[in-house]
């Protein structure tokens, strides 16, 4: 049970705290206080219960369907926000101070989502155990194993990030909001898909060969990219289109921001 | 979030970005129109999960057709339905059903496992 | 990085967590794998048994078997010989040799089908497996434990280690912060680790020079006021004597100009005299001469002595207190009475009135000077004490010269005394009150 509840934990952790770490760094970029990271991380918490609590509800609706649309909603209105980050992000490294609420909002609120949406699962996943206690310790050691890994992993990285020049700061951050947004829309669709709202289709290739999903890098590369072995053409349109517009917007913000 | 819209539109004036807006709106607004096309006509497997076990633990269904999968979780803890060959995963609360839409697959196998009791709970989905 | 005790604390905790964690995940999957591999050793060790154990081809025998495990014996021909009360009649997995999975009567199974040419026996047996995964956990979970346990200690050693580590920067930084503004003497470089050693050598070469240059600079200034004194001397000689012989001539009225050229010359002198007692009394360079005295009396004997100014300005002055003695340097404090006394003739109105008083409080000696002028706004406390720093400018209504030096004279010399000095309302109601408090020290602990 131990290593379920490790890849259970971990998968969670990884995609929360990998957004977390770029954010932050991203806040300490633009040495904003991080202040709202603490508030996200408390209103995160109470709506994961609020949300795990009521997911039996939430399925049911929508002819049994409900879970998904949620999920997909959620993804989706990330994937927006950080977008909406990326942009107040490269607007504020050139003209302080625009906005600058707003995007602690926009990031307050990116981080509660996603907390919700992921914290939801491993509060389920937890809860089913707490009434068969012979399996208690080994579920919880290994959430504890899983949250540690995950933690340690995205504070190495906040740290790399910190500690890269300021410049390569922006860029990289830019970079991996990108890609972590990519991987919300991709979620999405799958999601989509799955409640047959999105064509269902053959996969595009296999790579489970070159890195299965279900190891430690598999799942670190599903955290931060949505890595996805098995992918569909319409999943891959996706994700490369997701990845075209978010860059697209981004470049066009930052040719406006060096015109001016 | 319309604010948060706006704010970023006054900086995404040009438009060529609202352009791209729109089009991530429509990408976004498909899946509504594919909602039109009823799943009645679908052929429909059930599964069952009790004690932890999937029962039946093989289903037969046809190749290149797609199958509305309905799981009924008889425990009273809750599952996670997930495959990784399907790319499908799916929460199923303790004592509820849940619905999910596969293929149309290629013959072959494909197997499925319960997430939260990957040990027992396995079982695959053979396409012929 | 905010904090480098954070960030090592952060940093090395993450690196420790993650390299154990992986490693204890590979632990514990080796010792599943491991207790499952024993396992399976079990099971095929039971069908061996079960096909040495001698079987009645005759009617099919239920046996009971310890729970958690079933078995069947099958003759050649697929016909069921043995079985254990759980099992089923049908066969538990299809006649292949080897390990299988299966799930029946609503468990999971690991069976073993073996197949013995001796006797022609299908030996079936099975065993729960949630029950083998939950006891091959046990046995890992214990090896794993300890390294979560561990991670909480390791985190507070890293804690204490790391702050350990940091303590000489803590140390240097102290050492810098309570070093007064002008105490300029070098660091003690009482063995810095090697990497603060460049900081605290940088620091030293650093105060040296800028001692050097204050020490340039004061001794400029003293010399240049010295310097000054004679010529200065000369010209009120030379003014007086003009005087003089301006008077000689019988004319009657001194030109205005005279008069003005000896009150500025007088003003010089006195500038000259305030600067010289400035830099005489900087407490660093000062040869003070410690002797126990009575200050009441010192304060009798400055008033006496300073008696002209205060009645040309027709002020009323009084000494209160007793006698109190104190440690002190008699000609420091000579000037340090004479300058209050100046300040408060100086900001009195004509007729007003002075008070001078020695007192003993708790273990403390206070001097205080109170006068009945217009006072000091409290925001300009701090300020009055700074070089030529004078209210409202240099346009005071007083006759008497003054060059904004007094006070900082008088803080030289307090400081000399280790006394502090407290500035407040006087007790007529307005004017100020200048409160010198000389605490009691150690004899040791001023030198």
């Amino acid at each position: 049970m131990l290593l379920t509840s490790v890849m259970v934990v971990l998968r969670e952790v990884l995609e929360v705290a990998l957004l977390l770490s770029v954010l932050l760094a991203a806040t300490r970029l633009l040495e904003l206080r991080a202040r709202w990271f603490y508030i996200a991380l408390l209103l995160g918490g109470c709506f994961a219960v609020i949300y795990g609590e009521n997911l039996a509800k939430i399925s049911q609706a929508f002819g049994g369907v409900g879970q998904e649309l949620v999920n997909a909603g959620i993804s989706i209105f990330i994937y927006i926000l950080l977008i909406v980050v990326a942009v107040l992000l490269l607007v504020n490294w050139h003209k302080k101070h625009y906005k600058l609420l707003t995007m602690q909002f926009v990031m307050l609120l990116a981080v509660t989502m996603a907390i919700m949406r992921e914290g939801s699962e491993i509060y389920v996943y937890l809860t089913s155990f707490w009434l068969h206690p012979p399996l208690l310790p080994s579920v919880m050691i290994g959430a504890l194993l899983g949250a540690g890994i995950g933690y340690s992993l995205s504070a190495l990285f906040y740290y790399l990030l910190c500690g890269l020049s300021q410049r390569y700061t922006l860029g990289i951050s830019c970079i991996f909001l990108t890609i972590l947004a990519a991987g919300m829309s991709l979620q999405a669709s799958q999601l989509l898909i799955q409640a047959d709202l999105l064509p269902a289709q053959e996969p595009l290739w296999d790579s489970s060969r070159l890195l299965e999903e279900n190891s430690i890098a598999g799942q670190l590369f599903y955290a931060i990219s949505g890595y996805e072995a098995t992918p569909t053409p319409l999943e891959v349109v996706v994700y490369v289109g997701s990845i075209v517009i978010m860059l697209g917007i981004i470049a066009g913000v930052y040719y406006r921001i060096s015109r001016d | 979030m319309i604010n948060l819209l706006k704010a970023g539109k006054g900086i995404l004036s040009s438009g060529r970005i609202t352009g791209c807006l729109w089009l991530l709106i429509i990408l976004l607004g498909f899946p509504l129109l594919n909602t039109c096309t009823s799943d009645t006509d679908k052929p429909t497997v059930k599964l069952e999960i009790r004690n932890h076990l999937f029962n039946p633990s093989e289903v037969a269904i046809p190749a290149d057709t797609e199958v509305k999968l309905v799981i009924y979780n008889r425990d009273s803890s809750p599952e996670e339905f997930e495959s990784y060959l399907l790319n499908r995963k799916k929460v199923i609360m303790g004592n509820s059903k849940a619905v999910i839409f596969i293929g149309p697959l290629p013959a072959g196998e494909y197997p499925f496992f319960g997430e939260f009791h990957p040990k027992t709970a396995q079982g695959k989905i053979i396409a012929q | 990085m905010k904090s480098i005790r954070i960030f090592l604390l952060i940093t090395l905790l993450s690196i420790i967590m993650l390299v154990n964690f992986v490693s204890a995940l590979h632990g514990y999957r080796d010792t599943v794998a491991e207790a499952q591999r024993l396992f399976d050793r079990q099971l095929g060790a039971s069908a061996r048994l079960l096909a040495d154990m001698p079987v009645a081809s005759g009617a099919e025998r239920v046996v009971a078997q310890p729970e958690a495990m079933v078995m069947q014996v099958w003759s050649e021909d697929k016909k069921l010989l043995v079985r254990s009360a759980d099992a089923p009649v049908k066969p538990l997995s299809e006649f292949a040799v080897g390990f299988k999975e299966i799930n029946f009567s609503g468990y999971r199974w690991r069976s073993l089908t073996e197949y013995f040419p001796d006797n022609g026996h299908w030996i079936i047996v099975a065993e729960r497996s949630d029950l083998r995964y939950q006891l091959a956990d046990k046995l890992a979970i214990a090896a794993v434990l300890p390294i979560l346990l561990g991670l909480p200690v390791a985190g507070l050693l890293i804690w204490f280690v790391v702050g350990r580590g940091l303590s000489s920067l803590r140390k240097l930084a102290e050492a810098l912060h309570s070093k007064r503004a002008e105490d300029l003497t070098p660091l003690p470089e009482c063995s810095p680790p090697e990497e603060l050693l460049p900081v605290v050598q940088s620091i030293n070469a650093l105060l040296t020079r800028l001692q050097a240059s204050f020490e340039r600079e004061r001794r400029f200034s003293a010399d240049a006021a010295h310097e000054l004194r004679t010529p200065i001397a000369a010209i009120q000689v030379h003014a007086h004597n003009l005087e003089s012989e301006f008077k000689g001539t019988g004319q009657k009225l001194i030109p205005a100009s005279l008069v003005k050229l000896e009150d500025s010359v007088h003003r010089m002198a006195h500038l000259v005299e305030q600067m010289l007692d400035l830099f005489r009394t900087t407490p660093e360079h000062y040869p003070a001469r410690f002797e126990m005295l009575n200050l009441h009396a010192l304060a009798r004997e400055v008033l006496a002595e300073e008696y002209p100014i205060f009645a040309q300005r027709k002020q009323q002055v009084e000494l209160l207190g007793g006698r109190v003695f104190i440690r002190g340097d008699r000609f420091a404090l000579t000037i340090l009475l004479k300058n209050l006394l100046h300040n408060a003739a100086k900001y009195t109105p004509v007729a007003g009135r002075i008070k001078v008083s020695t007192t003993l409080v708790k273990e403390d000696i206070l001097l205080r000077v109170e006068d009945s002028g217009p006072g000091i706004p409290e925001e300009e406390y701090t300020r009055i004490f700074e070089r030529f720093y004078r209210i409202g400018g240099d346009r005071h209504q007083s006759t008497v010269p003054g060059c904004g030096l007094g006070l900082s004279i008088v803080q030289h010399i307090a400081r000399l005394h280790g006394a502090i000095i407290e500035l407040g309302q006087s007790s007529f109601g307005h004017g100020l009150s200048v409160t010198i408090r000389f605490t009691k020290v150690k004899e040791d602990e001023r030198d």
